[in-house]
C-alpha cells in the first residue's frame, strides 16, 4: 500500500517535472520568437535607414547642396533651393498654427471648465470643439490637401503659393499644437495653480508667470513634433505648393519642400541617387529633431519629477 | 490704499538711469520716423508699389506711438513697459526670422556651387547683422525686465490684461473650431454634386473607374471599388505583415527584454516614427521592387503592386503600433504578473494568459490606430503601388497573386487627379474624400471607445 503511494506521488512528482521542463521549453521558444519578431522589425528599419543613408552619402557634397535641380528627366542638379523652401514653410505655417492652437488649448484647460459650469451652450460648444478636433487629428493629410487646394489654391485664388501649402499644412498641425498644449497644460500640479491664486494673482498673471513657464517644454515639444510634422509632409503640399525648383522669392511664389522633391525626383525622373541624397539628409533633419524633442523632455521630467507633491 | 502701497514700494529709488536711456532711445526713433514721413512727401518711394501719402501717414501714427510709449516708460508706467516690449519682440522677431532666410537664398540660391569658405563667411555675417541689430532691442527689453519692479501697474491694468486676454482666447478658441467645422462642411458640401449626379451606392460598389474629364467624353463611371478594394487590401496586407512584428517588439519591450536592450530599441522606434513616409515610398521602389520581381516570377509582375505596398505601410505602422501596445501593456498593474507567478506559472504563461489578456484592449486599439495610419497613407502608396485603376485581380490561378497587381488607393487617387479634375469629377474625388472620412471616423472612434475602456477598468 505504501509502496502503491510512494510510486504514485513519485509519478505525480515526475509528471510536475515534466510539466514544468515543458514549460520552460515552451518559455523558452516563445521568447526566442518574440526576440525573432522584434529584432526583424528593428533590423527592417535599421536596413532601411542604414540603405538610405549610405547610399544618399554618395551624392551629397558641396555641389549637391548649393545648387538647385536643373529638371528634366534625368534630375540633373542639386537641391538647394528645396531647403529655404522648407524652411518658408515650416516658418509660416507655425506663424498660422502656433498662436491659435495654443491660445486654443489655454483656453480650454483653464477657462472651459468654469465656462461649461455657467451655460449650457457653452457645454456644447466645447464639448463640439474638443470631438472635432479628435477627429481631425485622424484624419489624412490628403483631405487636407484636397481641401487646401480647393478652397484656397482655386476657390481664393491664390494659386500654387507657399501660402496656399502652409495654410492646409496650419490645418493639419493645428490638432497637433492643441493636443501637446494640453497635454503640458494639464501636467502641470493643480497646486502651482492653487498656489499663485491664493498669492493674489488673477487668472492670467497665474498663466503667464506660472503655468506657461512650467508648461513650456512640452509645448515646446509640440512645436518641435510639428516642425517634424510639416518636415515629412508631402501630401499637401504635392496639390498646393506647385512643385516648382526655382527660389522662392515670397509666399506668394510655388516652391517644393525636400520631401516633395524626394517624391518628384523619385516619379518623374531616372534620378534615384538624388532622390536618396534628399532623403538622407531628411532623415538626417528628423534625428536632430528628435534629439531635441528627447533633450527637452527630460528637462521635462526632471523638473516635474523632482518638484511633484 | 492698494494703490499707495505700490507707489510707496517704488518710491525709495528714483528713476534708473538706464530707463532714461531707453526713453531717449524710444524718442530718437520717433524722431527718425517722422523724418522719415516727412521725406516720402516729397520724394515718392523709389518701387511705386507704395503710396507715399499711406507711407508718410504711417511713419506718423508709428511716430506717436512710439512717442507715447516713451513717455509711459518715463513715468514708469507698466502699460508702456508692456507696449514696448511687445513691439521690440516682434520686430526683433520679424529681423531674425529676415535675416535667416536672406543667409539661406545667398547660400541656396542655386546659380552655382558655393565653396565652403563663402558659406562661413555668409553665415558670420548673418549671425553679426543679428546681433549688430539685434544689440538694441535686446539691450531694451533686458532693461525693461531687469527694472520691472520700478514699474507701476495699477490693479485697472492687470484687471483689463485679464479680461481682454480671456477675450481673445475665446476668438482663438473659436477660430479653431471654426477652421475644424470648415473643413468637415466643406468636403461634404463639395461631394454633394456627385451624389446627386451618381448616387452613393453605384459610386461607392460600381468596378469602373473612368472618369474622363481630360477627353470630356459623355461615357464617364465613378466606380470607387476598385480603389476601395486597393486600400483595404494594402492595408490589411500590412496588418498581416506588421501585427506579429510590432506586437513581438511590443512584449519584447515590455516584458522580456533587459533595460539596456530597451534603451536602445524604444528610442529608435520613435525616432522611425517621424520619418518622412516618402523616404519609404523611395526605398520601396529601389529595394522591394526588383526583389519581388526575382522572387515571384510571375508573368506581370513588375514588382510595383499591393504586396510593396503592404510592405512598406507594414514598416510605417511598426512603430505606432509597438509604442501603443507597449504603453498598453506596461499599464497592466504589477499585481497581476505577481499573482501569475505566485500560482506557479513560467514568465511566458504570465504574458500569454494574463497580461496580454489584460491588455487586451489596448492592444487592439494599437493595431485600430495602425489601420488608421495605413489607410491615410498616400503618397509613398502613389510610389510603390503602381496606381492601375482597375479591379485587383490575381495574375494566375493561385488567389494570393492578386497581392502581386498593381492597384490604387483612396488616398492615391485624389493626390493624383485633383489637380486637373473638374465638374463632377473633382465632386466625386470629395466623395471619396468623405468616404476616407467616414472610415477613418470608425477606426479611430472605435480605438478612442478601447482606450477609455481599458482606463476605466
Amino acid at each position: 500500500m505504501s509502496a502503491n503511494i510512494t510510486t504514485v506521488n513519485r509519478s505525480i512528482a515526475s509528471l510536475q517535472n515534466n510539466n514544468m521542463s515543458t514549460r520552460k521549453i515552451i518559455q523558452k521558444i516563445a521568447f526566442g520568437i518574440m526576440w525573432i519578431f522584434a529584432a526583424l522589425a528593428i533590423a527592417m528599419l535599421l536596413w532601411i535607414i542604414i540603405y538610405v543613408l549610405i547610399n544618399g552619402a554618395q551624392v551629397i557634397n558641396l555641389e549637391f547642396l548649393t545648387t538647385r535641380p536643373r529638371g528634366g528627366v534625368s534630375g540633373e542638379g542639386g537641391m538647394s533651393t528645396t531647403i529655404p523652401t522648407t524652411l518658408y514653410l515650416v516658418v509660416s505655417t507655425l506663424a498660422l498654427a502656433a498662436p491659435l492652437g495654443i491660445g486654443a488649448a489655454i483656453y480650454l484647460v483653464e477657462y472651459a471648465g468654469e465656462v461649461e459650469k455657467e451655460s449650457r451652450a457653452a457645454r456644447i460648444l466645447i464639448r463640439v470643439a474638443r470631438t472635432g478636433i479628435e477627429i481631425l487629428a485622424g484624419v489624412p493629410s490628403i483631405i487636407f490637401g484636397l481641401f487646401g487646394f480647393t478652397l484656397f489654391v482655386s476657390i481664393m485664388k491664390l494659386g500654387f503659393s507657399l501660402l496656399s501649402g502652409g495654410l492646409a499644412a496650419a490645418c493639419l498641425i493645428l490638432p497637433v499644437i492643441i493636443r501637446t498644449t494640453e497635454e503640458a497644460l494639464l501636467s502641470v500640479p493643480m497646486s502651482y495653480r492653487e498656489g499663485s491664486l491664493a498669492l493674489g494673482a488673477n487668472k492670467w498673471q497665474t498663466i503667464t508667470s506660472v503655468i506657461l513657464p512650467a508648461a513650456s517644454p512640452g509645448i515646446v515639444t509640440g512645436i518641435v513634433l510639428s516642425v517634424g510634422r510639416i518636415i515629412a509632409e508631402t501630401a499637401i503640399f504635392w496639390v498646393t505648393i506647385g512643385g516648382s525648383y526655382r527660389m522662392p522669392e515670397n509666399l506668394a511664389s510655388a516652391g517644393r519642400t525636400m520631401s516633395l522633391h524626394v517624391f518628384m525626383l523619385a516619379t518623374e525622373t531616372r534620378a534615384f541617387d538624388k532622390a536618396m541624397g534628399t532623403s538622407a539628409i531628411l532623415i538626417i533633419v528628423i534625428v536632430l529633431l528628435n534629439l531635441v524633442i528627447n533633450f527637452i523632455s527630460s528637462r521635462f521630467e526632471a523638473k516635474f519629477m523632482g518638484k511633484k507633491v | 490704499m492698494e494703490k499707495e502701497l505700490m507707489e510707496s514700494s517704488a518710491e525709495p529709488t528714483k528713476r534708473p538711469i538706464l530707463i532714461t536711456i531707453v526713453g531717449i532711445i524710444l524718442v530718437f526713433f520717433a524722431v527718425s520716423f517722422l523724418i522719415a514721413g516727412v521725406w516720402y512727401i516729397n520724394n515718392p518711394a523709389p518701387e511705386g508699389g507704395m503710396d507715399s501719402a499711406l507711407v508718410t501717414l504711417a511713419s506718423i501714427a508709428g511716430a506717436g506711438v512710439l512717442v507715447l510709449s516713451a513717455y509711459g516708460v518715463w513715468n514708469l508706467k507698466d502699460w508702456a513697459r508692456l507696449l514696448v516690449m511687445t513691439i521690440l519682440g516682434l520686430v526683433g522677431l520679424i529681423y531674425g526670422i529676415s535675416i535667416t532666410f536672406d543667409v539661406f537664398s545667398q547660400i541656396f540660391s542655386g546659380n552655382e556651387i558655393v565653396p565652403l569658405g563663402d558659406i562661413l563667411l555668409i553665415s558670420v555675417i548673418g549671425i553679426s547683422k543679428i546681433l549688430l541689430l539685434g544689440a538694441i532691442p535686446i539691450f531694451m527689453i533686458w532693461m525693461l525686465v531687469k527694472h520691472s519692479n520700478y514699474f507701476i501697474e495699477p490693479a485697472s491694468q492687470r484687471a483689463i490684461i485679464d479680461k481682454s486676454m480671456r477675450q481673445i482666447l475665446i476668438i482663438t478658441t473659436f477660430s479653431s473650431i471654426l477652421i475644424v467645422t470648415l473643413i468637415f462642411i466643406f468636403t461634404f458640401n463639395e461631394s454633394r454634386e456627385s451624389i446627386a449626379d451618381v448616387g452613393i451606392i453605384p459610386m461607392i460598389f460600381d468596378t469602373v473607374w473612368r472618369p474622363g474629364s481630360i477627353i470630356g467624353a459623355s461615357d464617364v463611371d465613378f466606380g470607387m471599388m476598385p480603389m476601395i478594394l486597393g486600400s483595404i487590401l494594402s492595408t490589411l496586407g500590412a496588418i498581416i505583415i506588421g501585427v506579429p512584428l510590432s506586437l513581438g517588439t511590443a512584449i519584447l519591450m515590455a516584458e522580456i527584454a533587459p533595460k539596456t536592450v530597451v534603451g536602445v530599441i524604444k528610442p529608435s522606434i520613435e525616432l522611425l516614427a517621424g520619418i518622412p513616409s516618402v523616404v519609404y515610398g523611395l526605398f520601396g521602389m529601389v529595394v522591394f521592387a526588383p526583389l519581388i520581381r526575382q522572387i515571384f516570377p510571375v508573368p506581370g509582375n513588375s514588382g510595383f503592386g499591393l504586396l510593396n505596398a503592404s510592405l512598406i505601410l507594414a514598416v510605417m505602422i511598426i512603430p505606432t503600433i509597438t509604442s501603443i501596445a507597449e504603453d498598453a501593456i506596461i499599464a497592466v498593474p504589477k499585481s497581476y504578473k505577481e499573482g501569475a507567478l505566485a500560482l506557479g506559472s513560467t514568465h511566458w504563461q504570465a504574458i500569454s494568459r494574463v497580461i496580454v489578456p489584460a491588455a487586451r484592449s489596448g492592444i487592439v486599439a494599437a493595431i485600430i490606430l495602425g489601420i488608421g495610419r495605413a489607410l491615410g497613407e498616400t503618397m509613398a502608396l502613389i510610389m510603390v503601388i503602381g496606381n492601375a485603376i482597375a479591379m485587383p485581380k490575381p495574375l494566375t490561378d493561385n488567389p494570393l497573386t492578386t497581392f502581386l497587381t498593381p492597384a490604387r488607393t483612396l488616398t492615391a487617387n485624389i493626390a493624383v487627379e485633383i489637380n486637373y479634375a473638374a465638374g463632377t469629377h473633382r465632386s466625386a474625388l470629395f466623395f471619396s474624400g468623405v468616404l476616407l472620412f467616414v472610415m477613418l471616423l470608425v477606426v479611430n472612434s472605435s480605438a478612442r471607445y478601447l482606450m477609455r475602456e481599458r482606463l476605466q477598468s
